[in-house]
This record gives structure tokens, sequence and C-alpha cells, in this order.
């Protein structure tokens, strides 16, 4: 089973990329997501309470069970200006 | 420039922020002079937003109309509008009776003109009356000297455009060189043809070495200040930015703004990159969510967004690596900005320019246009601010128009030509039109509310058909409410942000209430009642920025990491403590937020006062169109057909859905209408209105409001003790 990671705004500037796929099994959360991508990019600034996680466009929390095809993504805390 | 009438005058110092001194020019009468406020004006009105509600609530009636000579045009910062120690200060205030609404607006700016105002002795200037002679205002407090000039002639180009004349005025009023001690404001020639005309607040930026422009771009007021025959202000002093507010506790505003800074400098390169990108970043996470306006709102999202997305105007316009802030000490410093930029269309096309901008709602405006050009958001951009006229409104009214044509209310031998969707050519030609007040651009230049009924009588008396009848079609998706167009968010996915901008005074323009992230995504609102009691607090604390001078940025779009400690943590209030400290530093108050909501609420119970005294204040003003409650027509359901079928089952149970995909349209639409229509009743009943969305009389007493116009005025419609 795989997921996909989504990068956008500055996160795709940063990885060079607009998503990564991550092997997943019947017990991977998006807390092992989030460990996945700060070992792929360790400079990328992720530090949970300054993120909003979405998987499928709905914020979810890290212990969240991940499925086959989910699509996950770490965005900012927007807020609306 | 020829001196009309001067006075001249020794500016009083500020203290824990205030002169307590007003600025009052009449120039019907050319009489300037300067008010003394009581000590308990500034206790009860704040500043900024506050002061101008005040002024406009004593010294206008309802039969006072944006060209009344009577209706006044306030500009006012607040008492922590002028720290560089401190993040995002320096905005002020523009509020006057609108075009658009037929009622109070105001609009925040950033620059340098509020906090030189400031310096030279002026919480806030009031001007009032009509010159028969264009004139501008000169506010010397290095001369000590207040004068109103004749409008110096120059040349068409010049004389035309808000930033050129802008950048002659400072010029010829420094011996031809720009200063940072030096601030103007100006209207262009956009503002005299347009019902959206802009305040423009020209600024030099040391770092960039150039003239900068900020805008305050909501409800007309430019178009006021044209219309009184006022072409610019210029203020000076030389007074140190330094402790500009000449604090009470410097050391307690030091601590303050540090703690700020820190979260800013930390937090922002993790969240939004607003000091990379400004507020550009925006478009990409709004496309994401189905939030980005196309086609006059009708879908959110598009496959060629991305030729808008920020790194296309960082690659390709912005200047990196200039710290851009809009005043001194803010290390937000989002006010992005090009150099030499070539204009490719229009009537300068060839010409070099500087731009400031994009900001989002521009890209948005461009977008809602079906447009996805950056050359043509950059040339939009600064022909809107060159003009003086408002980048949303007159994109949404565009969009409007565009929307009509679609739709067959309008032909080509109404507009002059096709009018579609992605088309440039049309767009810019309008946009000109619009400016210069000819051909088609005469109608487009009085917003979307007055287009609707100029559509409505041609397209009835074309087809026979009821003028009700097509304007009930209109009304679907003429994106404005109490006159004023929409701000560049799609609210059709979000209850919450459908009161965000059905309930706010000013019309729906988001720095009264953003709410979509927590109520769609983050799912913070649950119920009514949260909805409810999210569209009490934020309008409250949003308003408050907009009575002290403060950019809203810095609390609301850089969360502070404690905030995640806290039950609400969309609120952020880790980083508000910041600012209620920073408050009591300057002032030497000693209040709580609890206090500072309070202080809040007694300016937003006053404009909801002087919308009622203007027609514009119970619930039938609250109401939004089709467009912004859900799909209003089949071609937006269908185009996200699968989300709304969820949606529907979700509120009525697999087994009640229709199979009919024209039905189940039909029912999510009186679903959503009649979900408004409750959250209108709760929301009215936590901010102690009545049904009609009228302040209770104890409502407007708990605020010591209720003077003798306020007694009138509940007695008239019927709201007694």
């Amino acid at each position: 089973m795989i997921a996909s990671i989504k990068f956008l705004g500055m996160q795709r500037v940063l990885t060079n990329t607009d998503s990564i796929d991550m092997p997943i099994n019947g017990n991977t959360m998006v807390s092992d997501a989030l460990q996945y991508v700060r070992r792929q990019y360790p400079t990328l600034p992720l530090e949970e309470r300054m993120i909003l996680i979405t998987v499928n466009h709905e914020a979810v929390s890290t212990g969240r069970i991940l499925k086959d095809k989910d699509t996950i993504s770490f965005l900012p805390l927007i807020a609306g200006g | 420039m020829k001196i009309l009438r001067q006075i001249k005058y020794k500016p009083v110092r500020v203290v824990g922020g205030y002169t307590d001194r007003i600025l009052r020019i009449d120039l019907g009468k050319q009489e300037i002079a300067i008010q003394e406020l009581p000590p308990d004006f500034k206790n009860k009105y704040i500043g900024g937003r506050g002061y101008a509600l005040k002024l406009i609530w004593d010294g206008t009636t309802r039969e006072t109309h944006y060209d009344s000579p009577e209706n006044i045009l306030v500009m006012s910062s607040g008492p922590l509008g002028n720290e560089p120690a401190f993040p995002g200060t320096g905005k002020f205030i523009v509020g006057t009776i609108s075009p658009l609404t037929d009622t109070f607006i105001d609009s925040n700016i950033g620059g340098h003109f509020g906090p030189i105002l400031k310096r030279a002795g002026f919480d806030a200037l009031a001007v009032s009356g009509i010159s028969k002679k264009d004139v501008v205002i000169l506010i010397d407090g290095d001369a000590q000297a207040i004068s109103i000039a004749a409008a110096p002639v120059y040349d068409r180009e010049t004389d035309d455009g808000a930033l050129s004349l802008g950048e002659r005025l400072l010029k010829d009023a420094n011996g031809g060189e720009l200063s940072d001690s030096l601030a103007a404001v100006t209207a262009g020639k956009g503002a005299c043809n347009a019902r959206f005309g802009i305040v423009n607040s020209l600024f030099f930026d040391v770092r960039r070495r150039r003239l900068r422009s900020k805008q305050a771009g909501r409800g007309g007021t430019g178009t006021v200040m044209r219309y009184k025959g006022l072409r610019g202000i210029v203020a000076r002093s030389s007074l140190s930015v330094v402790n500009g507010n000449n604090a009470i506790d410097k050391e307690g505003v030091r601590q303050a703004g540090s703690k700020l800074k820190a979260v800013v400098s930390k937090c922002d390169t993790q969240q939004l990159h607003l000091s990379t990108w400004g507020t550009t970043g925006l478009s990409e996470y709004m496309d994401k969510f189905h939030l980005f306006p196309i086609n006059n709102y009708q879908y959110g999202q598009s496959p060629e967004s991305a030729k808008l997305f920020a790194q296309v105007f960082l690659d390709k316009y912005f200047s990196k690596k200039i710290p851009d802030g809009c005043y001194y000490g803010c290390n937000l410093a989002c006010a992005k900005g090009s150099e030499n930029v070539e204009l490719t269309r229009g009537p300068k096309a060839g010409k070099v320019v500087n731009i400031d901008g994009p900001e989002y709602e521009t890209v948005g405006a461009v977008s809602c246009m079906g447009i996805f050009d950056p050359q043509f958001v950059m040339e939009y951009n600064w022909y809107c601010d060159e003009y003086g006229i408002d980048t949303i409104s007159t994109g949404v009214t565009i969009s409007f128009f565009m929307e009509c044509f679609q739709r067959g209310f309008l032909n080509a031998d109404d507009v002059g030509y096709e009018l579609t969707f992605g088309n440039i050519e049309a767009a810019d030609r309008l946009l000109h039109e619009i400016a210069d007040g000819r051909g088609f651009g005469k109608v487009v230049g009085q917003g979307v509310a007055r287009g609707k009924k100029w559509v409505a009588q041609k397209h009835a008396s074309r087809n026979g058909t009821s003028g009700d009848a097509v304007m009930a079609e209109l009304n679907k998706f003429g994106m404005e409410v109490k006159g004023l167009e929409f701000s560049m968010y799609i609210t059709k996915e979000s209850l919450a942000q459908q009161g965000g901008y059905g309930f706010a005074l000013k019309g729906p323009q988001h720095d009264e209430a953003w709410l979509i992230f927590i109520d769609q995504v983050h799912k913070e609102l649950p119920t009514l009642e949260d909805k409810a009691n999210a569209l009490k607090w934020f309008p409250l604390i949003r308003t408050w920025f907009n009575a002290t001078g403060l950019c809203k940025l810095p609390w609301i779009d850089v969360r502070n990491p404690e905030a995640a400690n806290t039950a609400e943590p969309s609120k952020n209030l880790p980083t508000l403590a910041y600012y209620v400290a920073y408050l009591n530093a300057t002032t030497g108050s000693n209040k709580t937020l609890q206090d500072v909501l309070d202080d809040s609420e007694r300016l937003y119970v006053l404009q909801k006062l002087i919308n009622l005294r203007h027609g514009k204040g119970t619930r039938a003003s609250d109401q939004i169109p089709w467009r912004a409650i859900g799909p209003a027509y089949f071609n937006e359901y269908e185009a996200r057909a699968e989300y709304y079928d969820e949606w529907l089952e979700q509120q009525l149970g697999d087994n009640k859905v229709p199979a009919n995909p024209e039905q189940r349209h039909e029912l999510l639409m009186e679903k959503r209408i009649e979900t408004y229509q409750h959250l209108c009743d709760i929301v009215y009943e936590k901010k102690g209105f009545t049904s009609e969305g009228i302040p209770k009389h104890e409502t407007v007493e708990k605020f010591g409001l209720m003077d003798e116009q306020a007694k009138q005025l509940l007695s008239q419609l019927g709201v007694n003790k």
C-alpha cells in the first residue's frame, strides 16, 4: 500500500518536488509519515505545533492510521490576514 | 504652491500614544481648526476606527451621503500605531460615508502617513466640506504650519495619477528630494469616475530608495476624497520615529515587542513565509481547498491556478532579499514589491514602472475574471493603484458583468465587445474605461449593486420580462452585500465564513472575520453555537486592531507554538497577551483581554447604530447571495457533485437523497439557505441583538451609547426598553 505526501508552497521549493510516495502497512500512522519526511528532508521545518496536518483535505491528528492512496499534507496554520 | 489658507500652530507632544488633538478642516469654508479632545474621549473610542465612527455618528445624519458637504473623511491612527519596537505598527484608518454602501466604511492602510500625522500633533484628521477648486492639504509639523493650497497643475500624466501626483507633491514639499520624514495620501482620476476609488498612502522606502505605496482599498474612500476636491495631503515631521508613541513604560514596550518579534522570526519561516512571498503565498492553499475565486466565484480551483502561485511572482518579479515592512521595525515584512517592470498594455504600454504588490487579493481579483497571466496581474495592480481604484471591487464587478454575458443577460451590443471570462483584452480595455469614466466603464464603475439594477432594467425591457424576476436571478451571483463587493474567498463550504461576510458591518470584507479554515478544514466549529461564538469573538478582537493602529498579520497569520497548549489555538492567545502588554505599557492602562474586547464591542455597537441609521443595519442587510451559500447554478454543483452529494447525505440520511441530480442540487440549496437563517438567529442572540439584527436597549446602554440620537433611532425601529 502507498500513501502520497504532497508538498505545497515553500515545502515544494525546498524539497524540489510536488510529492513523494511512502509505503505503508495497516498500522502506519500520520506520525510515521511525519518521521518519514523528516528523514528524507532533515532541513525541512516541520514542528508539529506549527503545522496543520491533513489527510485527503481533512484535518487529522498524528495518531490517524493511514489507508492505501491517502494524501497527506503538512500545511501552515492559515487564519486569513 | 499657491496657499489659500494657513494657520500656524505648536505641535503637542505625543504622550502615551495620544496627542488628544484632532485636526479639522472644512474645505467648503476653507477653515482649519484644532479640536482638543476631552480626557474620556480616548478611553471610550480608542482611536482609528473608533474615532472615525464617533465623528461620523455626531457629525452626519441619515440624510448624509458620500457626496454631501457634511460627510467627513477621517484619517486616524491609534495609540499603538507609531512604534518601531513592536511589529506591525504604522497602520491608520480612512473612514467616511461610502459611495458604495451609503453607510459607514473604513479601510485600514499602512505606510508612514498615520505616524507622521501623529508626530505632527494629531490623533486624527477630519475633512468636511467640498472645495470648489481642487486643493491639497499640507500638515507641516516642522514648520508648525497647516495649509490649504491650490492643487498644483503639472502635466496630464502626473495630474491624473495617484502615484505620480504623490511623488511630485512630496518632492515639491521638500526641495525636490524624497525623504522619510514626509508622507502623502492621494487619490487618482479613477476615483472621480468610479465609486470604488481608493486612498493611496505614499512613503519613501529607505532600503529600496524609492517611493512606495499602500492602499485603503475598500468602499470608495478615494471617491469621497476626490469629490471633496481634495487631491492629496502631505504630512511632515522630523521628530524621531524611535519611541514614537512616547510610551509610559518604555521597557514594557520593548519587552512585548521583543517577544512578538521572536515569534515572528522563528515561526513565519515555518508557516506562511510572508516575509518571502508576501500574501501571494495564499493563492496555492486557497486553490487546494477550493477557495480561490474563479469565474466570479463559480469555482474555487483551476488547473491553471499554478500560473499565479507565489513562486511565479518571486521568480519573475519580486526583488529578493529586501526586508519589506510597510513601517519601521516590522520583521514580518510582507509588503513585497518589484522594480523596473515594463507595461505591455493600456495607455502606458512601454513605460517602465515600480510596482508595490500584488497582494493575494489582487491575484484573486484577476483569477475571478478567469485570467491566469502573472504579467497581467502586475499591470492590473499598477494601473489600479495609479488610477486610484480598488483592485478587489474592480475585479469583482468586471467578473459580475462577465457572468451576465455568460448567462445571456448582456450581449456584445450592450458592452461594445465580447466580455467573456479569461478575455485579457476585454478586461484590460474595461479597466481603462472604468478609470476614464467612458464607454461601458461608466456602468461598471458603479459597482455590483448598482450594476445589477442596470442589467435587470436592460434585460427586462429587451425581453419583455419582469425586472423583479431578472433581479432575483442576478441576486444569486452578484457578489455584494450592503453594496460592497466580496473580498477574494469562496464561502460556499464554510457556514461560519458565510456569516463572517454577511454580518460584517462594512460589507463582505474579511477583516472582521476569516473563519474558513477553522470551520471547514480544522472542524473546530462543529455546531451553530460554536460558529456564533466565533462570529462574536473574532470581529471584536479584529475591530480592536483597527482602532489602535495595528496590522493583524503578526497576530493572526503567525501562529505562536504556545497556542497549541490552549483550548482554542486559533485565537492565538499567547501572542494576544503580548498585544495587551504593549497596550498597557504604552498608555499606562492596566487592561485585560476582556477589557479590550469590551472596548471593541462599544465600537462595534456604534457602527451597527450608524448602519441602522442609514438603512443597512437590519437582518435584511445581512443576507448574502446564493453563490456565497452554495452552488447557485447546476454547473457549479456538477463540478463537485460527489462532494455535494456526500454533504447532502450527511444532512438528510441516505434514504432521503433524491436520485435526480437537479433535485439534489435544489434540495442542497434549500438546506443551505435554511441553515444560514438559523445562524442569523443564534448570532444575533449572542451579540445582544433582536431577531431583526437590531441591538437591544440594554446592549446600547451597556456601552454608554444611549444618546438622544440612539434613543430616537431604536424607537423608530420599534425597539423599546
